[in-house]
């Protein structure tokens, strides 16, 4: 009995934590607005908000048995009591009292329900006792006595005192009841339900999305089968004639002619074109049949796309939150750093109400706080500065939202000192990232380009803070990794803005498919600034790099495969008149990667690699395809920079190798049921100059070398349907390839296995256990 | 009824049989666990089988490039992707030939998931703790950190949650 209860309690607690966390938030942002200074209506309106957060708080500690909230919260209420009724003015002083017993608040919250430390408990008591000499009207007197330093920053009263109001057209307000139990916003059509819930809802409709592929996939193999009918139709049309010409000349079956010899020969003929007759029947039936469920898989895969499509949008829609639940953090943070810092700062938040997917509100977070600090201790100057420069003696700094299409704009603005140049011109030669000339070159747009680069801080003291010289390169990072940008604008001693430019959810996006070899990547339709094909002769050989030209300017261009350091595959080398090229910008580079083939565009969903690739270099996550089948997406500003650094140490890579055979390579089949295996040996075989087609199983591997032309054979022989003993039989059987060499490589390694392998006629018989790369590749050479 | 299905029923009635046998009790050993056995690359070892989620069989796998060669690549596990580490190359084992490698044990632990290759599963079966040796770095060339100890048949049994914490395997890296 007693564990349930505690059980319940338990329960209890945790939902009060949640609600006591917003009636904290609602208090916070209600006595920063009031601090600023706002209308004598929206002072009451906050007053009272503020007076019914801490009434509602106190009566949800005292349910759950939270006797030292609930005291704490007692006392604000009747100071706000008091604030309401006029009858105690509010100052610089009394908000600080109130802010510490919030802070307080905030951070006995998370242990509710367990003891609480000694030092907490005696701060709650003087607090307590504070509060209650300030709600007689005896604001702060005990503390000012040691703390000087305050008297200083109270000569500005940022609120008119409810006193000093000439029209107190307040008063015709309705008066407000002491206990204010009518909740004011109505709560009636919405339900509490926890984001991780939500979250994975979303993810399970997210996967619908490879329902949808799938399908579509599906129509697409389904259509191909269907071609198969055409292929029938035109060899039937050639044969028909024939069938009717020999019913002809034969008799009608029910004609009998018994006792004739010929007439049983003539019967089985009837009967033959009989079915033959009937099998056409048949397969048109079957055409027309199939037609008709192609089309209605079409439509019913048409459906479920909307439908998925509906359905992920509304989910998307869920997870939509107003940027208002990011920023509300800031008014503290700049409130306690400015304090610290000893200068006066106002925050102008505007367009918080505008909604963006919660996964993005999460990673903004940091590059956010980060702005806003550097802000605050770079930007903004001290008292004495702005008052010399003849500044407004207040700093300022706005956060704005802007809706742009389906993007979002989130501006960060400060009128402070600016971004000094210089600063930026020095610690780069300091910081050995370019030489004084190349620095002298860059214009200033190029020059700030640099701030988001690791390593570059123009503050000359690391304060705590900030000015370590990364956090512009992580916030760069972050908003890239989302799918946005970053720029930067700056004035001496005007200001400088930041502008973050945000996709609105992050699920999906276009990509363009490629090729490389038999692999496929994806690269995020954001960064592809252009798809080219150039012609071979166009590519320009610049102070040793590669370029092309591109509107009249040099574009540096590379490969895409050495770039991920894949073999070059020089498929069809020579025939190619044109070469497929993917132009990536990004963070103000541009380069052209050249592929083996652009396949298109298609919608995907980025997915993680799993856990134990936390970050792979150039990779971002990967997809999967309609058919199952994943592809790496690929991280454009990974690509850019490696390029970059590729660059730096190699110049033009010597000639290709691969065009030093002349002949036409050697084609070998390898047939292996072991992904692994299959995999390796193709690997072996082809850096060794073979082009290699795999199958995965003797009766596929007797399919491709009827459909090809090997000069040897590669086989396992533990493989399922056919193994590798009846492959080569069946092999040896054959007109066509009965001389075909043929390497079995297997896992059986007795004398008996041998010699079966010997008696079904393969040529060489290598052991896995003792499998060396030479010695096949030697076997090889002898046998072709 | 001809031969083979005699042979078949054969079978089936000695597996019923072994199926059908009780556990060896040896309670008084302490605390029991749970491994799986599994071949690779000729070699037999085992692992504790809490951080066994499931055994897939590796039918495609996707290769990445940019990763470490232990990495193979990455799975499509019911619309998950999940990486597949070679263990041969992570352990730094010699080479010896070239094996099927055509199963996926997938390990588990609460934050860390992937899987790792395996030739074939052989068993399943419940052995007490206390009667693993404390490996003799002569028995297997597998650093002792990876190493939960070594059973009275020599079979080396790897350590599931070292292997899954192991700082190495995570792989992390910036251009």
């Amino acid at each position: 009995m007693i564990d349930k209860d505690a059980e319940f309690l338990k329960k209890l607690l945790v939902t009060f934590k949640i609600e006591a966390d917003e009636h904290l938030k609602g208090m916070y942002s209600g006595l920063f607005e009031l601090e600023k200074g706002v209308a004598p209506e929206r002072q009451v309106e906050l007053v009272e908000n503020i007076f019914r957060e801490a009434h509602s708080l106190k009566g949800a500690a005292r349910a759950v048995n939270q006797v030292e909230i609930e005291s704490l919260c007692q006392v604000l209420e009747s100071v706000f009591s008091s604030v309401k009724k006029y009858a105690l003015p509010t100052s610089p002083g009394l908000f600080d009292l109130l802010q510490e017993a919030l802070d307080l608040l905030t951070r006995i919250l998370p242990d509710a329900g367990s003891e609480r430390a000694q030092d907490d408990k005696a701060l709650q008591r003087q607090l307590i006792g504070r509060l209650e000499e300030a709600g007689k009207g005896r604001i702060g007197e005990t503390e000012k006595r040691g703390n000087g330093a305050e008297e200083q920053m109270e000569e500005v009263s940022p609120i008119h005192r409810f006193s000093d109001s000439p029209i107190q057209e307040v008063f015709t307000l309705p008066p407000l009841s002491d206990s204010p139990v009518q909740k004011v916003s109505s709560v009636s059509d919405t339900v509490r339900v926890s984001t991780s819930r939500l979250t994975s809802l979303l993810l399970q409709s997210e996967e619908m999305l490879s329902a949808k592929l799938a399908s579509s996939q599906r129509v697409l193999d389904m259509r191909t089968a269907g071609a198969t009918f055409g292929d029938w139709k035109k060899e039937w049309a050639r044969v028909e004639p024939l069938v009717q010409e020999l019913r002809v000349s034969a008799p009608q079956s029910d004609v009998r002619e018994a006792g004739h010899e010929p007439a049983d020969s003539k019967r089985s003929l009837v009967r033959l074109l009989d079915f033959l007759d009937w099998n056409s029947t048949v397969i048109k039936a079957l055409e027309a049949r199939f037609t008709v469920e192609v089309k209605s898989a079409e439509r019913d895969g048409r459906a479920l796309g909307s439908m998925v499509n509906n359905l992920l949008d509304d989910m998307k829609k869920v997870l939509m939150f107003p940027f208002s639940s990011l920023l509300e953090i800031l008014p503290k943070i700049v409130r306690d750093l400015s304090r610290e810092n000893g200068k006066k700062i106002d925050l102008t938040i505007s367009g918080d109400e505008i909604e963006i997917d919660r996964r993005i509100l999460e990673e903004m977070k940091d590059p956010l706080l980060h702005l806003v600090r550097n802000s605050i201790d770079h930007g903004i100057e001290s008292l004495a500065v702005r008052k010399a420069k003849g500044k407004p003696q207040r700093g300022s700094i706005t956060v704005s939202v802007f809706p742009r299409d389906d993007k979002v704009e989130l501006v960060i603005a400060d009128d402070g000192c600016g971004i000094p140049l210089d600063g930026i011109r020095s610690a780069l030669v300091e910081s050995r990232a370019l030489s004084g000339e190349a620095v002298d070159e860059l214009d200033n747009p190029e020059l700030l380009n640099y701030v988001f680069q690791s390593g570059i801080t123009t503050s000359p003291i690391i304060t705590e803070i900030s000015g370590r010289g990364l956090g512009l390169a992580i916030v760069r990072e972050k908003v890239e990794k989302l799918g946005g940008t970053v720029g930067v604008e700056t004035a001496t001693d005007v200001g400088t803005t930041f502008r973050i430019v945000l996709p609105l959810t992050v699920a999906t996006f276009r990509g363009i498919l490629v090729r490389l070899g038999e692999r496929l990547f994806v690269l995020p339709a954001m960064y592809v600034a252009r798809v080219l094909r150039v012609k071979p002769e166009d590519v320009k050989n610049v102070e040793n790099r590669e370029t092309i030209t591109l509107d009249g300017e040099p574009v540096a261009m590379t490969r895409l495969a050495s770039v991920l350091k894949l073999p070059e595959t020089n498929a069809g080398a020579g025939a190619v008149a044109l070469l497929p090229m993917v132009l990536l910008a990004a963070s103000g580079t541009r380069i052209a990667f050249k592929v083996d083939e652009i396949l298109g565009e298609l919608e995907v969903l980025l997915k993680g690699l799993g856990c134990q690739l936390s970050r792979v270099r150039n990779v971002a996550g990967a997809t999967v395809l309609g058919n199952g089948q994943i592809a790496p997406i690929l991280n454009v500003t990974d690509l850019l920079k490696s390029t970059v650094k590729m660059a730096a140490f190699s110049s033009l890579r010597s000639r290709d190798p691969a065009t030093v055979s002349a002949d036409r390579p050697r084609s070998v089949l390898v047939v292996e049921d072991s992904i692994t295996t299959r995999t390796l040996l193709k690997n072996i075989l082809e850096s060794s100059g073979y082009a290699v087609v795999t199958a995965v199983d003797g009766v596929d591997g007797f399919t491709r070398l009827k459909s090809g032309m090997f000069d040897i054979v590669v086989s396992d022989v533990d493989m399922p349907r056919m193994n590798g003993f009846e492959l080569t039989a069946k092999i040896r059987a054959d007109r066509e390839y009965g001389d075909l060499p043929v390497v079995l490589v297997t896992a059986l390694a007795s004398k008996e296995d041998r010699e079966r392998g010997i008696d079904a006629g393969a040529n060489a018989y290598i052991v896995k256990s003792s499998f060396d790369q030479s010695n096949l590749l030697g076997v090889m050479k002898k046998l072709i | 009824m001809n031969e083979t299905d005699f042979e078949r029923q054969k079978i089936l009635k000695a597996r019923a049989a072994a199926l059908a046998r009780e556990p060896e009790k040896s309670g008084a050993e302490g605390e029991r666990i749970e491994i799986i056995e599994f071949l690779l690359a000729d070699e037999r070892y085992a692992i504790e089988s809490v951080y066994i989620g499931e055994v897939y069989p590796l039918k495609n796998f996707t290769p990445l490039p940019c990763t470490p060669a232990f990495v193979l690549g990455v799975i499509n596990m019911r619309g998950k992707i999940l990486s597949v580490v070679d263990l041969r190359i992570f352990f730094d084992l010699p080479n010896r030939g070239i094996s099927d490698l055509n199963k996926i044990i997938i390990l588990h632990d609460g934050g860390m998931e992937f899987g790792i290759l395996a030739d074939a599963i052989i068993a399943a079966r419940w052995i007490s703790r206390s009667s693993l040796l404390l490996s003799l770095p002569t028995l297997t060339e597998i650093r002792a950190e990876y190493l939960m100890g070594v059973t009275k048949e020599r079979l080396v049994v790897l350590d599931g949650g070292k292997i899954l914490s192991g700082k190495g395997i995570v792989v992390h890296e910036e251009v």
